[in-house]
């Protein structure tokens, strides 16, 4: 049994066009065996969507809420130096791998790959169908330097470069909070990022995308999420759930002055919800509703 | 069937929700007179742990000694450890080796040789993780011992969640934000068998990042145990001292997973308190910046 999944693991890792977007590459060949003077284990860590718990202790449903494919985990190790370990997600769409990257997106691009961040010894970037992470045990000037130049090679051998969710170009871009951006299709993802209730309200699940966004700073902070529906009925009924919950009291109207003085926003529209939320005035919410041009998607598609 | 009413985000602004539930969610609630119901002895000593991390053992050992003293109303740990064990038990103690954050090996031998002074031979005592499902199904006590840290999935990895690896399926726990951790807690191989529940608070982690969720600048000396026979109770003043910290650290919560399991364990599981308010906490040694 053990070795009859190794082999189907193996052919996902190494076949190429197993991909539902496009061919994917061996990622066995997308790592090197050496960096610096740091040099790989000889055996490398294979894990699939049944495995990756074993690898990921705790952090495995992240990629799991995600079209997570196959991860090689990749160990170099030199005497008297701390240990690297790169790991390559294959995560099945380039939207994905923006989606995984963007979970924990805090800092400003290092450019590496097609969105990347550097902080205290490790290394995120995504790039094609691919997200990358890149951790040494302990940040040294020399382990960084080891970390930057694995990446750069890792980027270098990714050969296409992945297009963006379409739905995030309908963030407007007055007052966005570039680095919060969050992509994503489940309710655990909105449930880390902003938890608006117990229940799925806005009946997320695999067959949706949606985007959440800052906007503004300090006593100004507000938040702008759009999700795309399979379509336009899907998306009526998440509308009427998500009002029916949160915003009972609201009539008619479709902006509401919540208990702690912030507004509420929200919209249907084709296969779109927009909402916003503690918008610091009623002017700001219904602007940025309004600001959300969902002909742009559509253009675009 | 009757439809369970949502709770949202604005219940907690109103303050409706369970305070429990309000907690879990990272919302601030609101003081309220209880009674006390459960208690949660939190121990520090600053000298724990020396300026490169090294445990004192001997240290350790005091704090824990004084701390289940205390925790049990007795005159010395002694007495106190020959409440909770008896000779004739069969001792699991549930550890945690995630690699990056521990219990500490020097922990798990200091119990060892406690529940070896009350009388159970070397041979009736084991201190595993991950080989625990086979061993511990002959156990009759259960010592549940582990450090604190944040979790991407359940917010907070604490006494509650410890126990997973000794069900069939862990991963089938992992939905809604591993809710239902607290129904592990009625299985026949850890029911009614949990005799001390640990949370190692000596270097916590209040924020993770990257796939093995682990960075270094996110784990505080925080030099603390916190002991309870209520593993609820225990936990929620871990989750309340991980968010804490991350207030401090950041200047505002990070989005964090809520720890619902924590609320959840209380009010669907009945395995403990939740409810801050509802929990006695008795500080010894060291307070500065105790965060409590």
């Amino acid at each position: 049994m053990y070795l009859w999944r190794l082999c189907i693991l193996f052919l996902i890792i190494s076949l190429p066009g197993a991909s539902s977007e496009e061919a994917g590459q061996d990622m066995r060949e997308l790592v090197p065996k050496e960096v610096a003077a740091w040099k790989a284990r000889e055996s490398d860590g294979v894990y699939d969507r049944k495995t990756l718990y074993d690898y990921i202790d705790g952090g495995a449903e992240v990629y799991l809420a995600y079209d997570f494919r196959a991860c090689l985990a990749r160990r170099f190790e030199k005497e008297g130096a701390p240990n690297i370990i790169a790991d390559i997600f294959d995560m099945g769409s380039a939207s994905d791998a923006y989606g995984i990257f963007t979970f924990e997106r805090e800092g400003s691009s290092v450019m590496i790959g097609q969105d990347s961040e550097y902080t205290a010894g490790l290394l995120r970037f995504w790039k094609g169908r691919y997200f990358v992470s890149i951790l040494t045990e302990q940040e040294t000037p020399e382990s960084k330097q080891a970390v930057m130049d694995l990446g750069k090679v890792i980027a270098s051998r990714i050969l296409n470069e992945g297009v963006r969710p379409k739905i995030v170009s309908m963030l407007p871009l007055k007052n966005l909070q570039e680095t919060s951006i969050r992509y994503f299709h489940q309710k655990s993802g909105l449930d880390f990022h902003y938890y608006l209730a117990d229940k799925n309200v806005l009946n997320l699940g695999k067959q949706t995308e949606a985007v959440l966004a800052q906007y503004g700073e300090g006593k100004t902070k507000h938040f702008l999420l759009i999700v795309r529906y399979p379509d336009r009925d899907k998306a009526s009924s998440a509308f009427t759930s998500f009002r029916a919950a949160y915003m009972p009291d609201a009539g008619k109207s479709n902006v509401l002055r919540t208990e702690d003085g912030r507004w509420v926003a929200a919209k249907c529209e084709k296969e779109f919800f927009v909402g916003v939320f503690e918008a610091p005035s009623r002017a700001q919410a219904v602007a940025l509703l309004r600001a959300v041009d969902i002909g742009r998607e559509e253009k675009e598609r | 069937m009757t439809e369970q009413r949502v709770i949202t985000r604005r219940d907690f602004i109103r303050g409706v929700a369970s305070a429990a539930v309000a907690a879990a969610a990272g919302f601030p609630i609101k003081a309220q007179s209880a009674e006390k119901k459960s208690r949660v002895v939190l121990i520090r000593d600053a000298a724990v742990l020396d300026e490169s991390g090294k445990i004192n053992s001997a240290i350790l050992e005091q704090m824990l000694d004084e701390a289940l003293a205390k925790l049990l109303g007795k005159t010395s740990a002694k007495v106190a450890w020959r409440s909770i064990i008896k000779q004739k038990d069969f001792v699991g103690i549930k550890t945690n080796v995630w690699n990056p954050l521990r219990t500490p090996p020097e922990l798990e031998q200091i119990i060892l040789r406690r529940v070896m002074s009350v009388g159970v031979p070397a041979d009736r005592v084991f201190c595993d993780d991950r080989g625990s499902k086979e061993k511990f199904e002959q156990a009759t006590a259960l010592i549940n011992v582990r450090p604190a840290r944040t979790h991407h999935w359940s917010g907070m990895g604490g006494c509650i969640k410890n126990y997973i690896i000794l069900t069939p399926n862990p991963s089938s726990y992992h939905p809604d934000s591993c809710a239902d951790l607290g129904k592990v807690w009625t299985l026949p191989i850890v029911k009614d068998k949990t005799r001390l529940n640990i949370l190692v608070l000596l270097t916590p982690q209040f924020y993770g990042k990257g796939p093995h969720a682990y960075d270094p600048r996110y784990v505080w000396a925080y030099k603390g145990l916190a002991v309870s026979l209520d593993p609820v109770a225990v936990d929620a003043v871990g989750a309340h001292l991980l968010r804490t910290k991350r207030i401090a650290f950041f200047g505002e919560d990070k989005p964090i997973t809520p720890t619902k399991h924590i609320a959840v364990a209380d009010e669907k599981w009945h395995l403990g308190v939740s409810d801050l308010n509802k929990i006695e906490i008795i500080k010894l040694g060291w307070s500065k910046d105790i965060l409590i």
